[in-house]
């Protein structure tokens, strides 16, 4: 095409555009009258604090006007009103100081997500179908309290929540107590419970400790990923911050020890790879408790280097040792705790300390859903278990056969997709919010929040709901609150113990400190590989995989964004043919699961990793069928004594599947991001 | 060449109304050809007012411009007045008349007037004005909007040029710089 027929084309192309545009009318929607004093263009800070992990950060939310799509008596329109933009970390907030975290950043979205419910639902379609339909508060609180009037045992009613949550434990603690029904079941794929055990043993703290970093002249992580994924990550990196650069002379050293290097690791000034589960062990010759020859022999590091690093410990003080993440994912996880707290106690212990207020012990039995299997009805508030929980539990199955399940959820997610009723929560900008943080500054104590801004769908607060229903039940029950501004502001026990007690040591028969020899489910010579699921930076535990800017986060060491994938050791992949991008079988004892390559040098020849946060069947347009989900490849195996899943006790078999699909999407080289390859469904 | 041009144009600055197109792309700039036609050659559409507020009669009743535009002193936009403002008064007075029943019934169903905006910069002039300043300076509000005690519906009296502010920033000392208003 010459100069001049793409002038001539443009002109037409022009002109019929111009057409096309004239007396088309503007589109205008009818606009209510505000609620609210609105000073348009001016922006106010208003605190609230994050609901995306148990850190707990302050956050400043910039609240400015705004036209807000709404349906007033059948009619839709708009109004204006003050809403949130932005979130920022709370300047005067201990634990965030002015900083967040890209998913506490990307929280915002959670108000204002396209597929959030904006009213009760009520299911229409098969069970796990995900099919809705919208019901009235009034018909959805009936329907609720009849459901449970007609229960002959309160017993066979079951709570299903996550840990750590502040004030919402208490609620729910509350209303399955006075209402008569065995005690909620909370669960987390990621949980720190083991650590609480032996911290409650070693320093009697059932708690996660805090490490004052920033005066540390030398660190040794074991498997704790404290600048990406594990514990108050906002907190740890300001104190790291300050641990390298705050002191004029002095520079912090950072010892990594792990077989997967996360973002920890590669900020680290050395990485320490070793065999998985045998942390402990390092640990203990770390501090001249463990023969270093007899370490080396169940490591699988030098013993030279394990002596020059122990020397540099005793050399460079204060000095500290962190534990957490996948160290603590095996059967003998109690064990490594132990090890890493004597190894503590060894370096003088002087920077690690505990916040004032105690946390709470959970899951204790080695099957935490097996209650499910008498309940007639069941509550979920932000659990997700037919994700999160290991395929053997059953979940899924003991959910078919629940008689009628309802859900808080704002989305409908894999677990809600099995309710028969839904009662959307408020996002968290609309409604009171607390917090419980249990490490992160020892100046952490629990905080609450007003709103910020009024609810912009026909959502209402999972508090007043369940005191609402509480008090319609044809025996009312009265819960300690009148509603949830009450229940945020409450100081008591916001952190109830579930044991009641505190928890005893562990085990009288054995020492804790005694290497006890990690087990994994399935054989070696069916399964040679490790598998190492890992908390994913941008989904953690796959709680905030619907927010579409979390799926665009590229990851930070392989650049992969908007879908999943394993990492396998060059060496590895290279002997089985395996190449970047390539759809390769990973079998655990458990299923299959078909993933792309990464070829990724910091890890072990015998491991493969994979982070979860992937493969829902249901959570919204933006990570609904989207990659593979690795927790369902885990095996049932826990820490024998406290109950906890040792979700890093799997081993599993690879095979090259076929030829890259362009499933996986790479930020940076080749495979970069093509918009089109993933429109959301 | 030149015809076509020019064509495109005058269709363009002819066709009164704002085109409507759903894009599936994002793109900073015009939605339609004639939206950048109209913006070059500085064509707008004259706001058409649901109800003929008569500005005069409000003025000459002794009401300040700040009584209803109540945010100019507080924040960049002088702000169009909710109904909720109107009823203050007119729940009380002149309740008979049939444009005030107008109003009443707009207030009666909680919808707004659908009023139009006068003035105001068009995105791609890429000026953040500010209204608290020049009240904090005491720049009358007729030296940009026209003499309102005169008129009844406002009217885009003053044209908002840069010469016109540059002009005004030059006598009165005030700054002149590109990001005083270009940022």
């Amino acid at each position: 095409m010459d100069r001049r027929d793409f002038i001539k084309l443009t002109a037409v192309t022009g002109t019929s555009a111009a057409l096309a545009s004239c007396g088309n009318p503007e589109h205008q929607l009818i606009r209510f009258v505000p609620d609210e004093d609105i000073t348009p263009g001016i922006a106010e800070w208003k605190p609230s604090v994050c609901p995306i992990c148990s850190a707990g950060c302050g956050v400043n939310v910039r609240v400015m006007d705004a036209d807000v799509r709404t349906v007033r008596s059948g009619q839709a329109g708009v109004v204006r009103m003050n809403v949130a933009k932005k979130l920022e970390g709370l300047p005067t907030d201990p634990i965030s100081r002015g900083g967040l975290c890209a998913r506490g950043q990307a929280a915002i979205q959670i108000t204002y997500h396209p597929d959030r419910l904006a009213q009760p639902m009520k299911r229409d379609g098969a069970r796990g179908s995900g099919s809705f339909k919208p019901i009235s508060w009034d018909e959805a609180i009936a329907e609720l309290v009849s459901k449970l009037d007609a229960l002959d045992d309160r017993k066979a009613l079951a709570i299903v929540t996550r840990p750590h949550r502040g004030n919402r434990d208490a609620l729910f603690a509350a209303f399955a107590q006075r209402v008569g029904a065995p005690a909620p079941i909370a669960y987390e794929l990621f949980s720190d419970d083991v650590l609480r055990h032996a911290n409650a043993a070693s320093y009697g703290k059932a708690q996660l400790p805090t490490y004052d970093l920033a005066k540390a002249r030398y660190v040794v992580s074991f498997g704790a990923d404290f600048l990406g994924t594990w514990g108050s990550v906002v907190a740890q990196n300001a104190a790291f911050g300050d641990m390298r650069q705050a002191r004029p002379g002095v520079r912090g050293k950072l010892v990594q020890v792990e077989s997967r290097m996360t973002t920890t690791g590669a900020s680290a000034d050395e990485w320490v790879p070793v065999k998985p589960g045998t942390e402990g062990v390092l640990a203990l010759a770390l501090a001249g408790k463990h023969d270093i020859a007899d370490a080396e022999k169940i490591t699988g590091v030098p013993a030279k280097k394990i002596e020059r690093i122990a020397k540099e410990l005793a050399d460079q003080k204060p000095a500290v040792a962190i534990v957490g993440g996948p160290a603590l994912a095996h059967t003998n996880a109690l064990f490594t705790a132990t090890a890493v707290n004597e190894l503590n106690k060894a370096l003088g212990g002087e920077l690690l300390g505990f916040a004032s207020h105690n946390a709470q012990l959970s899951t204790l039995s080695a099957q935490p859903f097996a209650a499910l299997a008498d309940a007639k009805l069941l509550l979920v508030d932000e659990a997700n278990p037919v994700y999160g929980a290991p395929k053997a539990w059953k979940v899924r199955e003991a959910l078919e056969k629940i008689p009628y399940i309802a859900s808080f959820s704002r989305f409908v997610d894999d677990t809600t997709a099995y309710a028969d009723l839904i009662l959307p929560d408020h996002s968290f900008l609309e409604s009171w919010t607390d917090a419980a943080p249990e490490s992160g500054s020892l100046d952490a104590k629990p905080i609450s929040a007003g709103p910020v801004m009024k609810p912009i769908h026909d959502t209402r607060a999972t508090a007043d709901v369940l005191i609402a229903v509480a008090g319609k039940l044809k025996t009312p029950v009265e819960l300690p609150w009148k509603n949830g501004e009450e229940l945020a502001k409450s100081s008591q026990p916001s952190t109830v113990d579930r044991r009641q007690a505190n928890p005893a040591p562990p085990s009288a028969g054995r020492q804790p400190t005694e290497w006890t020899d990690p087990h994994f489910d399935g054989a070696a010579s069916d399964y040679p590989m490790h598998f190492l699921p890992y908390a994913s930076p941008a989904f953690g535990d796959g709680s905030t995989a619907h927010l579409p800017w979390l799926q665009e986060l590229p990851d930070p060491l392989t650049s992969a964004m908007w879908s999943s994938w394993i990492e396998i050791n060059p060496k590895t992949a290279e002997q089985m043919g395996i190449a970047d991008g390539d759809l390769v079988d990973v079998t655990s004892s458990q299923g299959t699961l078909r993933v792309p390559a990464v070829v990724f040098p910091g890890i072990a020849p015998d491991i493969v990793a994979m982070p979860v946060g992937q493969g829902h069947e249901h959570y919204t347009r933006y990570a609904s069928k989207r990659g593979a989900n690795a927790a369902s490849l885990l095996a049932p195996v826990t820490e024998p004594e406290t109950g906890t899943l040792a979700w890093a006790a799997t081993r599993v078999k690879i095979a090259r599947a076929g030829d890259a699909d362009g499933s996986l999407i790479l930020f940076a080289g080749e495979k970069y991001e093509k918009p089109h390859d993933h429109e959301t469904r | 060449m030149r015809w076509v041009v020019m064509a495109v144009a005058l269709l363009a600055a002819a066709c009164g109304s704002q085109g409507q197109v759903s894009d599936d792309v994002f793109t900073p700039a015009h939605r339609t050809i004639a939206a950048a036609a109209r913006d070059y050659f500085n064509v707008r559409p004259a706001a058409q007012q649901p109800i003929p507020f008569p500005h005069k009669t409000h003025l000459a009743k002794g009401a300040e411009c700040t009584d209803c535009h109540e945010t100019v002193e507080k924040g960049p936009i002088a702000g169009i007045p909710s109904v909720k403002t109107c009823m203050v008064c007119h729940s009380q007075i002149a309740t008979t008349k049939p444009l005030i029943k107008e109003v009443t019934a707009y207030s009666d169903k909680g919808i707004d007037i659908p009023w139009q905006r006068v003035y105001g910069f068009s995105q791609e002039a890429h000026v953040r004005f500010n209204h608290a300043p020049h009240i904090r300076a005491k720049v009358e509000c007729a030296t940009c909007h026209g003499d309102l005690k005169q008129m009844t519906v406002a009217e885009r009296a003053v044209d908002h040029t840069m010469g016109f502010c540059v002009n005004c920033h030059r006598q009165k000392n005030a700054p002149n710089d590109c990001l005083t208003c270009h940022y």
